[in-house]
């Protein structure tokens, strides 16, 4: 039985705008997790930067790469013929990634009123929100990142 | 035999892609790190930023590279020898350069106090395009029949 390693060039872009909509999404939630979990350590004018910091990275960072990353996706689907399959990688991929954006929508919105709220301070409740959300964020991404790779069955 | 076989590809391609995504992460760090010393508000911010992005880098990059050239050598539809591995192991030595001398400047500028590297937002924009270049190559396989 052989393993399907090349594709039909048609699936390139598609794919290439959702894996790279993918990283970029990662890549921002990660940074703005770095910063308010920093900030949520610090104090002072330092704590407040980060606060803004990474509520700007998860509003004008992370949500448009997670656009990028989901239309993407479902343009890989249509390609690929995929659009109404029941196979559980499929399905895990869409819990990811919808589960994940009411998560990553609720995380900035908490995290930006509480710039909002108070610019000049340390985290707050809502900040914190934020900050656990993001890394709730990040390890429903390395869970994707293995269904998408190892498509389970 | 087919399932061991499956179950190894599938978890080194795994291992090699949350590499890759590691490294991005990282270098996604490194230009934050750039943008937020672009001005003093948050100067501050940036210092606090650059360990975790001088961890991430040096082990993504690593991993990224044993996990890919063991599926290259694991799987015979794959040879070392092709164009666009290659490719992707030159682009891995100019991202790693320019990862490494970026962490480097970064690590000396939260230790010592040194002034930030002027030339830091063209090396970050050279590094993102490096990495464009190594997933645009990994994704079209140029020359893989």
């Amino acid at each position: 039985m052989t393993v399907l390693l090349i594709r039909p060039d048609s699936w390139n872009l598609p794919l290439l705008l959702h894996v790279g909509g993918a990283m970029a999404l990662v890549a921002s939630v990660t940074v703005a997790a770095v910063a308010l979990l920093q900030g949520w350590r610090a104090s002072g004018p330092a704590a407040a930067s980060l606060k803004r910091f990474g509520a700007r990275t998860l509003l004008y960072a992370a949500i448009p790469s997670y656009f990028v990353m989901r239309i993407a996706a479902q343009w890989v689907l249509s390609k690929e013929g995929l659009d109404n399959s029941n196979a559980a990688w499929i399905g895990d991929g869409f819990l990811a990634a919808d589960a994940g954006f009411v998560l990553l929508v609720i995380a900035a919105i908490v995290a930006n009123l509480a710039v909002r709220r108070d610019p000049e301070s340390g985290l707050g409740k809502l900040a914190k929100v934020g900050a656990g959300l993001s890394v709730v964020l990040i390890a429903l991404y390395v869970f994707a990142v293995w269904a998408m790779t190892t498509k389970p069955t | 035999m087919y399932g061991r076989r499956r179950m190894g590809y599938s978890t080194l391609l795994f291992l090699h892609v949350t590499s890759a995504f590691t490294m991005v992460t990282a270098a996604g760090l490194f230009l934050a790190i750039a943008l937020a010393q672009r001005s003093d508000r948050h100067s501050a911010t940036a210092l606090r930023l650059a360990p975790v992005a001088a961890v991430l880098w040096p082990i993504g990059s690593l991993l990224a590279i044993v996990f890919g050239v063991w599926l290259a050598l694991h799987d015979s539809q794959y040879s070392l020898g092709d164009g666009w591995i290659i490719a992707a192991i030159v682009l891995w030595v100019i991202g790693g350069a320019i990862g490494g001398r970026l962490g480097a400047g970064y690590r000396k500028v939260t230790s010592s106090g040194a002034a930030a590297d002027p030339s830091a937002l063209v090396m970050n924009l050279a590094l993102i395009v490096t990495l464009l270049v190594m997933l645009i190559d990994m994704i079209y396989k140029p020359g893989a029949s």
